[in-house]
């Protein structure tokens, strides 16, 4: 008796970059098969690269599995293989039960036909018969909502309507497993919400989920346990608040190091000779040098800098760039601080933040010191650092609120 | 519960265990077969303004054509009792048959695009599905035939209830080589191109419009196609098959044709959704 209900071992799976060729080695690969001969799968030919190489990981029953990635990654290849519309061209990949999957919704539908007709041929491209799919016929109008349209054709319908419609049908088919890519962002806040619903209300049933994206709020807040590949490589496997700093780290250093190419050559030299960032640190409430901090603890930035020159009226500032693409700033003007003459040397603005709410998202951050007109920069240090802000541990969402508890009695 | 293992050249190293796999897949899958035939029926007449009026319109005119040729003095099939409008719009039924269900199969994975590369089930389903297609007009114009014999006051020999079995093995032969070409089309579309054409002019080359003349040129008794085109309209002219060995030997040959065809279908449909 195993208790996984999917187990990936090595797989792997090369695709061709130029077209002709890919028609070449198709044919190629067509008549080797068809002549019986065993085609060499494992070494890549002229063109080819690895998509997915080298993953290996397991999934147990009744385990919602995350996926994460950055774009062209992988990971709807990986879903692929699993769902087994490619077959792995290295390793093996073992499923246990019946698989569903919401690759992309719609796939199936035929724009012309109505809802109605629609739900019968999806559903039978599914796998269900028409019987079981007369007993949930109810069932999945209803979850999805487009009682009214149910005898229009599809190609009217919303997009919003297509991935209600799409969804109501892959989770009523009662697959052991379910995978789903990215699809749920189409629909509406509400659709979202009833669709992670019922997410939740299968896995309960025993049901494994597998749910792709790039997106680390949706994998924190769903999964227990997730997979980071980055190009076509497995970076982690285990669970998914590691998973996803890890992801989150990984990614900050790339953007980090195309941002430095284009580091600002604006800024006027003689400003700089005044003063420069020589660097910008953090440090946890115990004074320890942090990348990683939860939302709402104690933050302590420490800004250094050489000074040449005696400088009067001095303005230090940071700003946090979130993935979101909000600001965030730490600036002592905006904080009314007048600081008096500074005489030439190295110096160490330290900021203290005791409970520093922000957010949780990976971060870059800038540094800039300016005149006492604050458009006048005298050195600036744009991205060059970064800090990942994680989930609090006792609580959800993404801020740690400071709550104060009571009840009144009348 | 059902175990699935996926890994490199699965199918081929399952060597002769293959055989009852695929045909339970056949039968497990012929309700979604239906479906997606009922699909393509549908979509098709759906934005019609004739609607299904359609199918029997082509033959219709087909009729009118023979007549007037036959009329004119142009065409002359020799001594039977069988009109010659009847006697084309028998051979051209069964022709398109092979023609049409070759086209509508051989675009059926390209066309079905999307849905190959994001979900799956069995391709085969796809071919067949757009075969019966061709079956569903097969039919309409055989119905048509047999209003016509009442037209023509034209009594065939009852031994044309032996019709649909002497159908099969041209049928057999269109689903084989629809299967190998749909996916030589998934790889490389100029084939589709190559089929629509080749089907065109073969036509010709075929004893459809015209009686067998395997007398006249070697060809005509190399065709395959003849035998299996002639035997069934034999069996509705004359009652008998002239030449049996021929029709034998190209059903055989068909058959052939089609398990082959289907043994590799079934060992590179995986390769398709890449190429989509």
């Amino acid at each position: 008796m195993s208790d996984f209900a999917l187990k990936v071992e090595n797989a792997g799976k090369k695709f061709t970059k130029s077209l002709k060729r890919s028609m070449l080695y198709g044919a190629v690969d067509i008549m080797q098969s068809a002549l019986g001969l065993t085609p060499n799968t494992s070494n890549l030919r002229d063109d080819e690269f690895w998509a997915v190489n080298d993953v290996s990981f397991e999934i147990k029953k009744g385990d919602c599995f995350g996926i994460i990635g950055p774009n062209g990654s992988g990971k709807t290849t990986l879903l692929k293989l699993l769902n087994g519309i490619f077959m792995p061209d290295k390793g093996k990949i073992e499923i246990n039960g019946k698989i569903g999957a919401l690759i992309q919704v719609g796939a199936g539908f035929h724009p012309l036909l109505s809802g109605r007709e629609n739900i019968y041929i999806n559903g039978a491209i599914l796998g269900m018969t028409k019987k079981e799919i007369d007993k949930k016929f109810d069932e999945i109008v209803e979850f999805s909502e487009i009682e009214e349209f149910l005898d229009a054709p599809v190609k009217h319908y919303s997009s919003g309507m297509f991935v209600r419609l799409g969804f109501a049908i892959a989770v009523h088919c009662e697959p052991d497993i379910l995978l789903i890519d990215e699809i749920l962002a189409v629909g509406d806040r509400d659709f979202s919400l009833k669709c992670y619903q019922k997410i939740n209300e299968i896995r309960k049933s025993g049901v494994s989920i597998i749910l792709v994206s790039h997106n680390e709020y949706i994998i924190r807040e769903q999964t227990s346990k997730c997979l980071y590949i980055n190009k076509g490589y497995k970076r982690f496997e285990g669970p998914s608040d590691e998973g996803i700093t890890l992801y989150i780290k990984e990614s900050l250093e790339g953007s980090r190091r195309k941002m430095h190419i284009e580091e600002q050559e604006s800024l006027q030299s003689t400003n700089r000779k005044c003063a420069r960032i020589i660097d910008l640190k953090f440090y946890d409430k115990n004074k320890n040098e942090i990348t990683y901090i939860e939302t709402g603890a104690e933050l302590n930035i420490q800004l250094n800098c050489q000074i040449n020159k005696e400088l009067e009226n001095i303005i230090f500032g940071i700003n946090f760039y979130g993935n979101s693409g909000l600001m965030y700033c730490a600036n002592s003007f905006y904080d009314n601080i007048q600081f008096e003459k500074i005489s030439p040397g190295k110096i160490s603005v330290n900021i203290n933040l005791s409970e520093f709410q922000i957010p949780t998202d990976k971060y870059l951050c800038s540094a800039i010191i300016a005149d006492d007109n604050a458009s006048n920069l005298i050195d600036a240090k744009y991205m060059d650092y970064s800090l990942v802000v994680g989930r609090a541990k006792n609580t959800r969402g993404l801020l740690k609120l400071t709550n104060n508890w009571k009840i009144i009695k009348d | 519960m059902d175990k699935v293992i996926y890994e490199p050249n699965k199918y081929l190293k399952m060597g002769i265990k293959i055989w009852p796999q695929m045909f339970s897949e056949i039968i497990e899958f012929r309700e979604l077969t239906w479906r997606l035939f009922i699909r393509n029926l549908g979509a098709k007449y759906k934005q019609a303004a004739l609607g299904y009026f359609w199918v029997i319109i082509t033959p219709f005119i087909a009729i009118g054509t023979f007549a007037f040729l036959n009329k004119a003095g142009i065409v002359n099939i020799g001594k039977t009792d069988l009109p010659y409008p009847l006697f084309a719009l028998i051979g051209l039924t069964i022709w398109q048959l092979f023609s049409s269900g070759l086209n509508f199969g051989c675009n059926s994975l390209v066309s079905a695009g999307e849905m190959i590369s994001k979900i799956n089930f069995p391709r085969e389903t796809l071919v067949i599905a757009s075969i019966a297609q061709a079956i569903f007009d097969f039919i309409v114009k055989l119905v048509l035939i047999v209003v016509l014999f009442f037209v023509y006051r034209y009594i065939p020999s009852w031994k044309i209830i032996f019709f649909p079995v002497l159908i099969l093995p041209i049928l057999v032969l269109t689903i084989g080589l629809s299967l190998f070409l749909s996916l030589l089309t998934g790889v490389i579309r100029d084939t589709a191109n190559a089929v629509t054409l080749l089907t065109t002019f073969f036509m010709f080359l075929t004893p459809v419009l015209y009686p067998i003349a395997s007398d006249k040129h070697i060809f005509f008794k190399l065709n395959p196609l003849s035998s299996l085109i002639n035997a069934p309209r034999d069996l509705i002219v004359y009652g008998y098959i002239a030449d049996p060995m021929s029709f034998i030997i190209s059903s055989v040959l068909s058959i052939l044709i089609f398990l082959i065809s289907w043994r590799v279908f079934h060992l590179v449909e995986t390769k398709i959704p890449e190429r989509m």
